[in-house]
């Protein structure tokens, strides 16, 4: 009925053709994307088992369907599941990998390897947690694992250790990819898209990149904590010594709400995409939307102390964070009301997705109002670690998030596979879910207040909680069996469903300007933009209103010609490489060698770890000379370079990560009880180290500005002067972390000595890290075709390297000379 | 289409009201809607209020959503062309100003609940009780000098203020008897107070409510409110000492003594006068409580003697080891211990 | 009709790579930075072995570091000569640094007071 560009000229050769080395090395965008997709959609499945066996146990009182011991294995994995294998990975890794450089007319991310990296990462941190299916040891304290229940006392099994492992290899995972998808949007997007041109799931992935960069860090840092307490023996989380297990929660919230809108935010963008495209109206309020989305990142990183209202955190702090957590429901509200806005008076097509995308905008709803109530904090008090919990965020994360998911999933399947998926399946099991889904979770606000707790393997009778314990149950499996139905429509669909064409749904936005399946290179021409709904524009014009008066004439408006699928000149696409892999199997075997205890397992991962980096860094021969397709296309960017770029937004993340970490000292110094103190610090000896690492920044500064003027020797000396300076910076600091060890103050003697030497031991790695960098940039020197042209390989190395002397130029003070200063 | 998504809708709501219904003439002893103390009675109010502002939202935006869903749009083809509209200053403006009031209107009362209900001090002339969390069962001291300590049974008198001063033992748990107000974490390393009065006398359920490791759901316990007379007896005979082993009359009851004093248990168990131990719960006056184990059993010699044999088995995880009692032993261990009222 | 060729190396952005060095400054600003932290750096010192000065030392030191941290990052960083967009990546994390220390110190300095 739609009106259709006719189909796309000529075959193009899919991204989905190639061998299956070929998808070991990808480094295509879209390939990476469909490993996300392939890989999560198990562990959904995966995740949606454990639920099963979960709400199978809860059947009736006193049940022994399973151990106590299985289900906290089962509710822990199922949620760390869900959080970490599922939503995220399925929105950022998956539709985010795949739309979000095509929506900007890109070829491919900025760091294409990176890229594989991220998944491949993905993909060991998830085996390594579910490496305790192994032995029966699954992780089992909950998906938040708050201490002081997680340290080697309480939790002495490996279960813990798989954990904690595999949520830091996850971590380093979606940094890169955020810090990837960041300078992407920033750096990478078409001629003429402006920030406020931007397709509005673009905007939220940004959005979203920028909170992974802000949130990751405290959560690496709980866990290194977490991972010091159950290896070494140091007593971050123990009430000994003065050390508080709340510092976890904390540390793990700071991370836990801004991670709460990583997963709701680009489930936002797919509504936000895929309601103007059914509704035939452009979506309502662009700007707020974009303003109110800004508003959310900001106030996110500003309520994980709603998580903690019964912890006793004062009532000043327990007003703040109320407040806070308040405000936060103006912007929600402003893209809710956007949206219906959307909807009204548009010409609606039912499609499954549509279906899909409008009961999320009330499932989302409910959620959203069954939240506002966690803000009012006494009311929380009540509410908090019952079953009202679990149904609020269920309809945030189930209601919200993956109803989302599934209208994008119905919206994008053709573009991604090049088949439709049938609409007739999609119906029915969009009302298994419908009903499956509320069944399950509308009884548990009530079971929540009617006093049931979360995490309970068993209940007892007589507390009037069976009847709807057993509705619920035979609701999961309802929503259950809607996910079977979801799993046979992809694979018939992939298998003989109906070919698609590359525009099936009349879209407005430019991935549906390509062919279905998209090229390897996506863009045959890179497209120009001018307007937002760029796409749309090109059909039918600004704005859309002579599409209207075309579309009501039936017309068929024609393929813009700058969209003709032949590339008509060469097209440079980056080479496919071994390495992400390969980085990924040296982490995992790390990781490996710590849980079991073997130290040449961690050694030898560790090599393989900086061989494979240091042969990734020389696989980069022709950098700086491949650009002449560039000039064609003036810069949206203002000319920023991505690897600056990158590096900037990694030290903006690292300035994060090492608050974190003087939050702790501070902290900690504070409510230190014995062992020798800070007085132990001596200054003569830490003011030439200190003396020598800023001048080492300026040997840095003077070898950039040698190889600028195309000097080699002067810069090759100068480089060695600043790497040799800060080889004397780590021999002064191993010396004086041996002569403090000798005076009796270790990791673990007390609260001061565990947060100095996390502190001032993780800038010494960043040092070892810089000295590294800096002696792999020599050597490259000695090559013929370095010059002039590659001093932004020095310039990145000297950016780390002055980011490390000012790290330390506030610990010095911070460390140093303020030892006497009672903290806190 | 349109007429299956009406048949659902109206499914669900009719659901939602039968499941609403439920609550009445129904056995709810955790309920959180039926304040037994001046801290619930607040928080039931503020629930109220929030949720009244909450339905009022919820119904705006129902009516948009079926108004624009079902009436001001149409089916592609089917009639007028799709407006064009992408803004509207007015309404934008209307549904960021409106929700804000709304939620002003939340946070006074809000604000003004949590200070009056977390005083700094103890309020004068309250009864102030020590709460021991351990993996998994409570413990509660009473009196500046311990005169009475208790296990997994809290008996409290109406009309007194009462403030619960939170310890932990081992990990973090959370202290929640829904009827009489919300919960507090008990915090190793931190002092956590709750205060509150009760104010009608019954026996209400808790349980904690912060994932504390295997057994966290066999973690529950009970509170008696009873009137000030009733406490002061219940108090009376707590503080008095059981009688010595030699004065026992029940035959059972005294072998059980005897065996009870030679055994392991008094490692781990206080019976004042008769052993020191301070691991597991203080069994002075163990016959006088209505449940065991964390109170998840009832307090009757069957299920004490299953307890005694296989403690792993009732509450798995639990740090009571099997003594491998049977037979008479078994028997008459269960009888002294029931005779300690 | 032309190829698709693929050669190791990232994919270029649209932007053309900037100029920017040509507007780094030369080595002599960098050498008299480095005289200025030297300078700073001792002057930090000295503070802290002055005991006339142990009333004003918080604010003192944390002034000489800002002052510090400001050089290098204008100047050997080349935030002053670079896009304002990297300064304001930067200042970003450094503003989200400062709220989540400053909210640590506080809700810290409260539990303190109410130790077991």
């Amino acid at each position: 009925m739609a009106a259709q560009p006719k189909a796309l000229p000529l075959e193009v050769p899919s991204y989905l053709e190639g061998g299956l080395l070929g998808w070991l090395t990808t480094v295509d965008h879209k390939r990476v994307a469909v490993l996300y997709a392939i890989s999560t959609l198990l562990f959904m499945a995966i995740g949606g088992i454990e639920a099963m066996l979960l709400r199978l146990q809860l059947w009736s009182p006193e049940n022994h369907f399973i151990s106590a011991s299985l289900y906290n294995q089962l509710f822990t994995m199922h949620g760390t599941t869900m959080i970490f294998l599922v939503v995220m990975p399925m929105e950022v890794g998956f539709f985010g990998n795949f739309f979000m450089p095509i929506q900007i007319g890109a070829r491919d991310v900025a760091f294409p390897r990176l890229n594989a990296m991220s998944f491949w990462i993905f993909l060991a941190g998830a085996i390594f947690l579910h490496l305790g299916w192994l032995w029966g040891l699954l992780p089992n304290a909950g998906w938040f694992g708050y201490a002081n229940l997680t340290e080697r006392y309480f939790s002495p099994g490996l279960n813990l250790d798989f954990w904690v492992v595999g949520l830091l290899i996850l971590g380093v995972s979606t940094l890169m990819g955020g810090l990837n998808f960041f300078v992407t949007i920033i750096a990478m997007r078409a001629k003429g898209m402006s920030y406020l041109r931007m397709p509005m799931f673009t905007w939220m992935i940004l959005v979203t990149s920028i909170l992974i960069l802000i949130a990751f860090p405290p959560l690496t840092v709980g866990l290194v904590f977490l991972l010091l307490d159950r290896f070494f023996d140091t007593h971050f989380y123990v009430s000994l010594f003065g050390a508080t297990p709340i510092l976890w929660q904390h540390l793990f919230w700071l991370f836990g709400h801004p991670e709460v809108y990583i997963m709701i935010l680009p489930a936002f963008g797919f509504i936000s995409e895929i309601l103007p495209v059914y509704a035939r109206k452009p979506l309502f309020g662009y700007p707020m939307m974009v303003y109110a989305t800004i508003m959310i990142a900001f106030l996110s990183y500003g309520v994980w102390g709603h998580h903690m209202f019964a912890t006793g955190m004062g009532p000043v702090a327990d007003s703040a964070f109320a407040i806070t957590s308040m405000l936060i429901a103006i912007p929600t509200g402003i893209k809710i009301f956007s949206w219906l806005a959307t909807v009204w008076g548009g010409s609606l097509r039912m499609t499954t997705s549509l279906y899909f995308a409008l009961a999320m905008l009330l499932e989302f709803t409910i959620g959203g109002l069954s939240g506002v109530m966690f803000a009012a904090a006494p009311v929380d008090l009540q509410q908090t670690d019952t079953y009202f919990v679990v149904a609020h965020f269920h309809y945030v994360l189930f209601g919200g998030s993956m109803f989302a998911i599934l209208a994008a999933l119905y919206y994008w399947w053709p573009k991604i596979t090049g088949r439709m998926l049938s609409e007739r399946l999609g119906k029915i099991e969009f009302w298994f879910t419908i009903i499956g889904f509320n069944g399950t979770f509308l009884p548990m606000h009530f079971l929540g207040m009617w006093g049931m707790p979360r995490r309970i393997y068993t209940y007892g009778a007589g507390l009037g909680w069976t009847h709807l314990n057993q509705f619920e149950t035979v609701c999961a499996f309802i929503l259950g069996l809607s996910f079977l139905i979801l799993y046979y429509n992809l694979i018939m669909s992939t298998l003989i469903g109906e070919k698609a064409t590359a525009d099936p749904w009349d879209g407005r936005s430019l991935e549906w300007s390509i062919a279905s399946p998209p090229p390897a290179y996506n863009f045959a021409h890179s497209p120009v933009v001018r307007s937002r709904d760029a796409f749309w524009a090109m059909k039918y014009g600004r704005a859309g209103s002579r599409g209207v008066a075309m579309f009501m004439a039936g017309q068929i408006p024609a393929v813009p010609e700058s969209q003709q699928a032949i590339p008509t000149e060469p097209i440079h696409m980056p080479a496919p490489s071994i390495y992400p892999v390969l980085i990924a199997l040296s982490l995992m075997m790390m990781g490996s060698g710590l849980v079991i205890g073997e130290w040449r397992i961690i050694i030898i991962g560790v090599a393989a770890l900086i061989a494979s980096v240091v042969a990734m860094a020389f696989e980069y021969p022709t950098y700086g000379q491949d650009t002449h397709e560039i000039e064609e296309a003036e810069a949206s960017s203002g000319g920023i370079d991505l690897r600056k770029a990158g590096l900037w937004a990694f030290l903006g993340s690292e300035c994060v990560f090492f608050a974190s970490l003087i939050a702790t000292y501070v902290v900690y110094k504070s409510r230190n009880i014995g062992g020798p103190g800070a007085g132990i610090l001596e200054i003569p000896l830490t003011s030439i180290s200190t003396f020598a690492l800023l001048m080492s920044s300026l040997a840095m500064v003077l070898a950039l500005n040698a190889i600028q003027r195309n000097k080699k020797n002067l810069m090759r000396l100068w480089l060695g002067i600043t790497i040799l300076l800060g080889l004397v910076f780590l021999g002064v600091e191993a010396y004086e972390f041996a002569h403090f060890y000798h005076e009796g103050l270790s990791m673990q003697t007390d609260l001061f000595g565990q947060s100095f030497f996390t502190l001032v031991g993780f800038h010494g790695f960043h040092v070892s890290i810089g000295v590294l960098w800096l002696t792999t940039v020599w050597f490259a020197s000695f090559s013929d075709k370095f010059d002039k042209s590659r001093a932004l390989s020095v310039e990145l190395g000297g950016l780390y390297w002055h980011f490390v002397d000012i790290v330390w130029v506030i610990i010095f003070t911070l460390v140093y000379l303020m030892q006497q200063v009672k903290g806190a | 289409m349109k007429r299956t998504t009406a048949y659902v809708t109206a499914a669900i709501l009719t659901a939602s009201a039968m499941l609403a219904g439920c609550a009445r003439g129904r056995e709810l002893p955790m309920t959180t809607l039926s304040p037994k103390s001046d801290l619930a009675e607040w928080i039931y109010r503020l629930l109220i209020e929030v949720t009244l502002w909450d339905t009022l939202v919820f119904v705006v935006v129902i009516t948009i959503f079926v108004l624009g869903l079902f009436v001001f749009s149409t089916r592609v083809g089917e009639a007028a062309p799709p407006s064009t509209a992408e803004s509207d200053l007015k309404l934008e403006v209307a549904w960021t100003l409106g929700p804000a009031l709304i939620l002003l209107m939340i946070t006074i009362p809000t604000i003004r609940t949590i200070f009056r209900s977390q005083p700094n001090l103890p309020p004068a002339g309250s009864l102030q009780i020590e709460v021991v969390a351990h993996q998994w069962w409570w413990e509660f001291h009473y009196g500046d000098k311990n005169q009475i300590v208790t296990a997994n049974e809290l008996h409290i008198p109406t009309g007194v203020p009462i403030r619960l001063n939170l310890r932990s033992a081992d990990v973090i748990h959370s202290f929640w008897v829904p009827q009489l107000g919300g919960k507090r974490d008990v915090v190793p390393g931190q002092m956590n107070e709750l205060t509150f009065i009760a104010t009608i006398p019954g026996m209400y359920p808790g349980q904690c409510a912060e994932f504390c490791g295997e057994s966290h759901a066999n973690m529950r316990m009970r509170v008696f409110v009873e009137t000030p007379q009733q406490f002061a007896e219940w108090e009376k005979v707590q503080v008095t000492a059981p009688p010595a082993a030699a004065s026992i009359t029940d035959p059972a009851a005294a072998a059980g003594a005897q065996a009870f004093a030679n055994s392991p248990c008094t490692t781990c168990h206080r019976i004042d006068g008769v052993s020191k131990g301070y691991m597991g719960p203080d069994l002075t006056h163990f016959g006088s409580r209505t449940t065991m184990a964390g109170a998840i059993e009832a307090n009757n010699p069957a299920d004490v003697a299953q307890w005694i044999t296989n403690p792993a088995y009732v509450k798995p995880g639990a740090e009571m080891p099997a003594l491998g009692l049977s037979g008479k032993n078994l028997d008459d261990l269960v009888a002294y211990l029931e005779s300690l009222k | 009709m032309s190829e698709v060729t693929q050669t190791a190396g990232v994919l270029e952005p649209h932007g053309r790579v900037a100029e920017a060095e040509a507007h780094h400054p030369g080595a002599v600003i960098y050498v008299i930075v480095a005289a200025f932290l030297a300078v700073l750096t001792a002057m930090e010192i000295t503070v802290f072995y002055v005991p006339a000065l142990k009333a004003v030392v918080v604010p003192v030191l944390l002034v000489l570091a800002a002052a510090k941290f400001a050089l290098i990052a204008l100047f050997f960083m080349h935030l002053k000569y670079d896009s304002w967009v990297l300064s304001a990546f930067f200042l970003f994390g450094l503003l989200i640094a400062f709220v989540l220390l400053f909210a640590m110190m506080m809700l810290f300095a409260y539990l303190t007071h109410h130790r077991d």
